[in-house]
């Protein structure tokens, strides 16, 4: 699952620092995805592209994936985007709507921040 | 090898002792070392772009909060200003209007303010019914070094007019599409009495991330007001207007019900912090009669925190925290607790701070539908053996 690449890339470094023994040379390079790196997509469906095509253009798909909204919420939110840009045909907005409800939903567990590399100093 | 807790901000036990321990129950030698970057010094993102990315608890452990790990809060994928062209125009109800650039900041009378920075939706994920916004849980808030000039020097440098009420704020970062912009004000009577245009963070230039080359500072107030990447600023009669004025960054007056939306004229704007602690280190278990330690920060849009306490029942009962001596008016404290538990079992630890003002952290945060100043006790489970 996509969310969760970076706590993968994480255990790896953990399984890493296990076996490197005192006086190893060559500092290794910090194998967290830097911070600002998209890692989330949109769930495969037909309403993804409606959702790239809406979304995309301002923020990445993580925001709208950590949202756990009931249908009411996503209606203000889609409709509030629309207002300011996001681009939404009007006979795809009850089809992006019904398609956040059901994967980003009150219930929606599925959402793992990415674990990043701080910015370099 | 054991499985390592996944390391997400519910980490709380996570810790440089517990990775050497992982790394040494693998290793066939018993001298291991950590792999070259520090893998600890990490942030929890929660939006590629614009960058959201929330610190850690366990790397808000001392007083200031490093730049690197320093939590990360854009509204759109900003346009960072050339250092070297930069200027700071000063406009609006003055005398003199004018155009400053990063070295004519410099040259003037410098001053500091060590103090806390929190996003306004700081614990918005934590808000029951769950509100929309970028979900953070505890680490939109990091205490920092800032250094600059007084918003009260500049502005006599160029003649503020009697009638100026509020400090009209801009920066360089730019709405995408139809997203109206981000403009903002504060009062003047407040940036005047402790405001500070900073061009340092914790002794460093400030990083573009968090606003470079010049941000607003506004001691005890949320991060809404600290305009990044600032480019003029402008004194005028009336408040600003416009979304983020208006509508955005509005606090009920008072508590509601849990879910029902605030009316327009039930809000006011979100101005001072809300006194609040958080706990940042925790064993995972403790014995019967055996002392543990408990740490964690505590601040307020008060100018100080007086005290912290911790209760094992439920905040029936409340036993002091000690506080650390490093101090500076709304920047936080960190303060430590030796709990000494009285019976076996899962074991529920709460915290809660007072304020120089008497305001005590309460044990539910207001609701309200922006998810803004969460500040309700936090909690750690630990599981105590006899």
């Amino acid at each position: 699952m996509k969310g969760n690449w970076g706590s993968s890339v994480f255990l790896l470094a953990l399984a890493g620092a296990a076996v490197r023994l005192s006086g190893s040379p060559a500092p290794e390079p910090n194998p967290l995805p830097l911070v600002g790196t998209q890692l989330g997509e949109f769930p495969a469906g037909p309403m993804k592209v409606v959702a790239d095509q809406a979304c995309l253009r301002c923020h990445s798909a993580d925001m709208v994936r950590q949202q756990r909204l009931t249908e009411k919420q996503w209606t203000a939110e889609v409709t509030k985007m629309a207002g300011w840009g996001a681009v939404v045909p009007e006979d795809q907005k009850a089809g992006l709507i019904a398609y956040f409800v059901e994967h980003f939903g009150p219930d929606n567990d599925s959402f793992r921040p990415v674990v990043a590399q701080p910015p370099p100093r | 090898m054991p499985e390592p807790p996944e390391p997400t901000i519910e980490s709380r036990g996570w810790t440089r002792r517990r990775l050497f321990a992982a790394a040494a129950a693998a290793a066939t030698t018993a001298v291991v070392r950590l792999p070259g970057p520090d893998v600890r010094r990490r942030l929890i993102q929660m939006n590629g772009y614009p960058i959201d990315a929330e610190t850690p608890l366990d790397l808000l452990t001392s007083y200031l909060t490093p730049n690197d790990v320093f939590f990360v809060r854009h509204h759109w994928n900003p346009t960072f200003p050339d250092a070297a062209a930069w200027r700071l125009t000063v406009d609006g109800e003055v005398e003199r209007p004018l155009s400053l650039s990063l070295a004519d900041l410099r040259a003037m009378p410098r001053a500091s303010a060590t103090c806390v920075l929190q996003c306004a939706g700081n614990g918005r994920a934590l808000h029951r019914p769950i509100v929309p916004g970028v979900q953070w849980k505890y680490g939109a808030v990091g205490n920092a070094k800032w250094t600059g000039v007084r918003v009260r020097d500049l502005l006599e440098k160029a003649g503020l007019k009697a009638g100026a009420r509020h400090l009209h704020t801009f920066g360089t970062d730019k709405p995408p599409e139809k997203v109206p912009p981000f403009h903002r004000s504060v009062e003047l009577d407040k940036v005047r009495e402790d405001g500070l245009i900073a061009f340092e963070m914790n002794g460093e230039p400030l990083p573009q991330l968090h606003g470079g080359p010049a941000r607003l500072v506004v001691p005890g107030w949320a991060g809404d007001h600290w305009m990044k990447w600032l480019d003029r600023i402008s004194p005028q009669t009336a408040p600003q207007t416009g979304f983020y004025m208006d509508v955005g960054y509005r606090y009920p007056k008072t508590p509601g019900e849990p879910g029902v939306a605030f009316k327009p004229e039930e809000m006011t704007p979100v101005t001072e912090l809300f006194v609040k602690s958080n706990i940042t280190e925790a064993p995972a278990g403790a014995r019967v009669g055996t002392a543990a330690t408990i740490r964690g920060f505590a601040f307020s849009g008060a100018p100080d925190v007086t005290k912290v306490e911790v209760s094992d029942d439920g905040g029936a009962t409340w036993s002091p925290a000690a506080l650390g001596k490093d101090h500076d008016p709304h920047a936080w404290r960190l303060w430590s607790f030796a709990y000494t538990p009285r019976k076996a079992g899962k074991t529920t630890l709460h915290a809660r701070a007072t304020d120089s003002r008497g305001a005590v952290q309460p044990r539910d945060a207001v609701w309200n539908q922006s998810g803004y100043l969460y500040n309700a006790w936090p909690s750690v489970e630990i599981e105590v053996s006899a």
